[in-house]
């Protein structure tokens, strides 16, 4: 069904919205929704004019296990937890102990000596891991729990308005067609994740911080990456699905 | 500078999700939910922890409402709030407000629970079914409490007759079908049709009257 009357689409959109469409018309209404975005918005107007009838209910606390049981289903795991799991490398006893120069050097050893082709290498302020101090952050991926990407920066006041992020991709990582690779900046509160740009699969990259960002970034929880469409996520929000994920660890 | 310090405010957060939790003083606004939603795509668990503690009450309400069985409404949280956190990257805030989608999702689920084969819904529940609905409404006083859009469809509502209003909130909470609507309310097909048809069209020019303002 290609073309729906828009009367008639927006009647059947009310019924299949407020619940008065019989099953089987509604399985097939749900069918044609997957495949015509127009009747999709239809659909989402009648449920913003809807929706709000549900306000009228009383709230009512959950009792306690509900939330164990979603914890369990979606992590394993009961509440009490931490909420990652620790790895050897996102620890923080396994940085401290380390000794500094040598641990900085295995992560960013290779961001130093190369850069890609379109920054001047001397234009990137470089790093004296001796004095300097650092923000790494071992992204993993998700699915496979293992360090995917480092990411890692000069924090502190010094070139805030010079500021670079040195990634480097572990492996040979690959981008699904038509798809874009999102760097976002996790806050430590509970606001909103920022995009600090796109980033490719070379395995070697410099991304510029706005200067605006410079200062947030040293606060940040930690980064995570997405899978956006070409071009970038269109409503500045990620829209997923992540990849990777990662604590900053001061070193 | 701070070291990460993540975990303290999750198990804050994990353990005030209780029964003994109370109602939020400040409740979030659509900003701060919209962000914890847009976290729960990066799987920020502690987000999620804070988005269920936030708006659980309200969203356990509707399935409570809706399904009128503790146990089913329990199942319904559950899978809605998996269904959340899986989904939170396709919510879109020019569409609709955070509490909205949810809500849709939770309002959703809860209607396939009814819509699973008669058999379940046993003769007390039928029965239930029309002695809850008289007053669905909020009273005045609490109109100011709510959010915009609630206010505007309560305010179109009061522009409905009353068998219009009746069948619109009977379809809404419990998802019948004209036929099964007809049956409830002892009326034939046609007028059940002909009440929820012009009773959703009044309700659309209102409300979108309304928004334009």
């Amino acid at each position: 069904m290609k073309h729906i009357n828009p009367e008639i689409g927006d009647q059947l959109a009310a019924d299949y919205v407020l619940g008065t469409m019989p099953t089987r018309t509604r399985q097939r209404f749900e069918a044609i929704l997957k495949t015509n975005p127009q009747l999709r918005k239809v659909v989402a107007a009648w449920e913003a004019r809807l929706t709000p009838m549900a306000s009228s209910a009383p709230e009512v606390v959950p009792p306690r296990h509900v939330w164990n049981t979603i914890q369990k289903k979606l992590f394993g795991k009961h509440s009490q937890e931490p909420e990652m799991q620790q790895t050897w490398w996102s620890s923080l006893g396994f940085w401290r102990a380390a000794t500094g120069f040598t641990t900085i050097m295995l992560v960013v050893s290779g961001l130093l000596v190369l850069t890609p082709a379109a920054e001047d290498p001397a234009a990137i302020p470089t790093i004296d891991p001796a004095t300097d101090s650092m923000m790494v952050v071992i992204m993993e991926d998700m699915q496979t729990q293992s360090p995917a990407m480092t990411v890692s920066w000069e924090s502190g006041a010094t070139n805030l308005d010079n500021r670079v992020l040195r990634l480097r991709v572990i492996g040979h990582a690959e981008m699904a067609p038509d798809t874009a690779w999102e760097l976002w900046m996790v806050p430590h509160d509970d606001s909103a994740p920022v995009s600090l740009g796109l980033i490719t699969t070379h395995e070697l990259q410099v991304l510029r911080v706005p200067q605006a960002l410079a200062q947030p970034l040293d606060e940040a929880w930690g980064l995570g990456m997405s899978v956006e469409p070409k071009g970038g996520s269109p409503s500045g929000k990620p829209t997923g699905p992540m990849l990777y994920r990662g604590k900053c660890i001061m070193a | 500078m701070n070291l990460p310090n993540d975990v303290n405010s999750a198990t804050q957060i994990a353990t005030k999700t209780g029964v003994n939790q109370t109602t939020h003083a400040n409740p979030p606004t659509k900003e701060q939910l919209a962000a914890l939603l847009s976290r729960c795509v990066l799987h920020d668990q502690k987000a999620f922890a804070a988005l269920y503690e936030a708006s659980s009450p309200k969203l356990f309400g509707v399935a409570v409402r809706i399904t009128r069985r503790r146990d089913w409404a329990e199942e319904v949280l559950q899978e809605s709030f998996v269904k959340i956190w899986h989904h939170a990257g396709s919510y879109d805030s020019d569409k609709s407000a955070p509490m909205t989608w949810m809500t849709a999702i939770v309002r959703n689920r809860a209607l396939d629970w009814l819509r699973r084969p008669r058999e379940v819904r046993t003769s007390e529940e039928q029965e239930a079914l029309l002695s809850a609905i008289p007053d669905e409404g909020p009273g005045p006083e609490d109109l100011a409490s709510l959010a915009a859009d609630a206010r505007n469809l309560h305010e179109c509502m009061e522009h409905l007759s009353d068998d219009q209003k009746r069948s619109i909130t009977l379809a809404f909470f419990h998802g019948l079908s004209h036929g099964e609507l007809a049956e409830e309310m002892g009326k034939p097909l046609g007028t059940v049709k002909t009440w929820i048809r012009r009773g959703l069209d009044r309700l659309k020019g209102c409300i979108d009257g309304l928004e334009r303002k």
